[in-house]
């Protein structure tokens, strides 16, 4: 009879679950892309739903739940702020109190009650289950781990080593110092939305001063953080809030970086631009430090991250250069929703000390749906398609519109697991046309100028365009590591090109996603170039698309061109927009 | 208006009145847990010195702090904390 394990995380950030089976993830997904809610933080009980229905199993099957912290440990902290910055925290204590008192506390009962589950519930603690998904997923049998977000219980950063099916967390940084809580607050005074936008301020860094020597906001950000030779930090405190209010920047930090907060939508200055560039490099400049440590340390050659700051693209690209580590591993859903994969993973090999066989490859966990159900989902809805006779007419078709910049809706199997679009929910378009970041811009993604689009190319063609690290690290499957583009190319795929000359590429393995791996190939045969744009399959301030629903709804209410579903072709044009129209409903 | 257009907007009002007055009573009630069970614990603290919170920044050659989180046996983790 198989083992089943129920991971979950909510109640903070980005629900999700996950379910192992024998070891193996068979199925994970994050909440918000069924209540098409951004970052939901409720029950994941559709995510749930949906692992248990993808394998055809009901939840009396279920051997252990694995929840990812310990509640108890984490009111502590909060009652611990609340005690320490009395009577400033009047506020978070009234705003925050409700969900310890009707959620938080009371996770077992919930679990139970909404699951209909009996039997066993595990806490882990937080930071563990950020390890665990880290190191118990990779391929590597020994490492050194490094987790650093913004903050579970107590921690905030930790580091320790991975050894067979063990893991040691050995020493921490504890709230309220939290790398991943000043990158929030920087965030939150460059006018962007906490929890969320983090990665617009690693984009918009380039366009600052990069330069230690002048760019005076560096220094003056070098002030606030007092790092030691072994990487540890310790902010000085009376520059932030955040530990006693909810609006993140200080008057203090605000006077510090000469101005108040930015309003959303208003002119980013070269002023936001070179804060962006100071933050970026002082975050680089302590995980080196921190990373230089943990070789110290636990002397492995592998090293592998998890928390919201792995998400940090930009320096993950750098970490091999800039330490002694010679090999790298990152899940693709490095933030608080992969927790749910870490937590089944540590019951499954650590307490109940069952064998190691499983690395996570792909990211296609989510839901997938069949060439039946979709077929009869545009059937029913009197959606105009044609379908493909052939696997080769959908590559050569899907490629030749590309080619023609059209820009085109890529709807195939799972879903994919965390925050980045991998070619199941893609919109894809042509990299080498200069003018299709505004055409993309234009027709769907509405962003900020300064952000580029993301390039994806062949693993074996990767070399040739990118100066990425030889052999090209697994992370850069799950377009977590950004490397320069060789120069000789940056004029010829201008739209993925950043300003500094940098793609964040996402690789692909022919093994993950042939047909996603074909039709690169076969763009590349009549462009030239293998490489497309790919960015992910949503309208602004929404979840990626999940259902064949979501999709033809954002495909309508967007200028997407075409959307190749499964076996089916969609011209948007042959359809009326009427009911589909998706854009009204655009947020930021 | 119709009459179910009628009802159907002063259900509505009723619910978002109830909602209201029950934020003012959780306000009132947390108001007081804070003032009378955080304040007085704070205050004491504060007179007798103790920190919940680390933040002086200070000379010593680091700030890691031991945390020795391994495996433990599986009954520890029935606990929440
Ligand atoms: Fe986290």
């Amino acid at each position: 009879m198989s083992t089943y394990i129920l991971g979950i995380s909510c109640y903070y950030h980005d629900s999700s679950a996950a379910l192992l089976k024998d070891g193996t993830i068979v199925a994970a997904a994050e909440e918000e892309r069924f209540t098409r809610k951004k970052h939901d933080t409720s029950f994941p009980i559709n995510a749930v739903s949906f692992c248990l229905e993808s394998q055809g199993i009901t939840i009396k099957d279920v051997d252990y739940i694995g929840f990812y912290e310990k509640p108890f440990l984490k009111l502590e902290r909060v009652l611990s702020q609340h005690l320490e910055m009395f009577p400033y925290s009047l506020k978070t204590f009234l705003g925050s109190t409700p969900s310890w008192i009707n959620e938080k506390l009371r996770v077992p009962r919930i679990i139970r009650k909404k699951l209909c589950y009996n039997k066993d519930i595990l806490f882990i603690e937080h930071h563990l289950a950020h390890a665990a998904s880290a190191y118990l997923l990779s391929p590597f049998k020994k490492s050194a781990i490094l987790t650093v977000d913004g903050v579970g219980e107590w921690t905030t950063t930790a580091y320790g080593i991975g050894k067979g099916n063990d893991i040691h967390l050995i020493k921490e940084i504890m709230f309220p110092t939290s790398l991943g809580l000043i990158y929030s607050t920087i965030t939150a005074y460059l006018g962007f939305s906490v929890n969320n936008s983090e990665y617009k301020v690693m984009g918009l860094s380039p366009y600052g001063n990069m330069n230690r020597k002048t760019n005076i906001y560096y220094q003056k950000l070098k002030k606030v953080v007092d790092v030691k030779e072994d990487g540890s930090y310790r902010f000085d405190m009376s520059y932030f809030i955040y530990h006693y209010a909810d609006r993140m920047p200080s008057k203090k930090l605000c006077r510090l970086l000469g101005g108040p907060v930015r309003k959303p939508g208003e002119e980013l200055t070269q002023r936001h631009k070179d804060i962006a560039a100071a933050l970026q490099m002082v975050l680089e400049d302590v995980m080196t430090k921190i990373l230089n440590h943990v070789h110290k340390v636990t002397k492995q050659d592998n090293i592998v991250l998890a928390g919201g700051v792995a998400l940090n693209s930009v320096y993950n690209g750098k970490i091999l250069r800039n330490t002694k580590f010679k090999k790298i591993w990152i899940q693709p859903d490095a933030g608080d929703g992969g927790t749910s994969m870490g937590v089944a993973s540590y019951i499954y090999h650590t307490l109940l000390g069952k064998k190691r066989e499983f690395v996570l490859k792909d990211a296609y966990l989510g839901p997938s749906y069949s060439t039946k159900h979709i077929k009869s989902f545009l059937d029913k809805n009197e959606i105009k398609y044609s379908e493909f006779k052939t696997r080769e007419e959908l590559l050569k078709t899907t490629a030749k519109l590309i080619y023609e910049n059209n820009v085109i809706g890529w709807f195939q199997g799972g879903m994919e697991i965390g925050p980045r679009a991998l070619g199941a929910r893609s919109i894809l378009s042509n990299a080498c046309n200069p003018e299709m970041k505004e055409i993309l811009n234009l027709k769907v993604k509405h962003r900020e100028k300064f952000r580029p689009f993301a390039p994806v190319v062949c693993e074996d063609d990767a070399l040739k365009y990118f100066d990425c690290d030889n052999p090209i690290p697994e992370a850069t499957d799950f377009m977590l590591m950004v490397y320069p583009i060789k120069k000789q190319w940056r004029t010829k795929i201008p739209s993925v090109t950043h300003v500094d000359g940098s793609g964040r590429l996402q690789t692909i393995r022919r093994g993950q996603n042939p047909l996603y791996y074909d039709l690169i190939k076969e763009f590349g045969r009549l462009s030239g170039i293998p490489i497309i744009i790919n960015t992910s399959f949503n309208i602004r301030g929404e979840p990626i698309v999940c259902t064949p629903y979501d999709t033809y709804k954002c495909m309508m209410g967007t200028g997407i061109d075409y959307l190749v579903m499964d076996n089916f072709l969609i011209k948007r044009d042959h359809n009326s927009r009427d009911i589909w129209d998706s854009e009204k409903y655009a947020t930021d | 208006m119709s009459l179910k257009q009628f009802f159907s907007g002063f259900k509505k009002g009723m619910k978002n009145f109830g909602q209201n007055i029950a934020l003012i009573v959780n306000s009132a009630l947390l108001s007081i847990v804070y003032f009378i069970g955080v304040g007085f614990t704070s205050i004491i603290s504060k007179i007798v010195r103790k920190h919940f919170l680390d933040t002086k920044l200070s000379k010593k050659a680091t700030y890691w702090h031991d945390l020795n989180l391994k495996k433990k046996p599986i009954e520890e983790y029935y606990r929440q904390f």
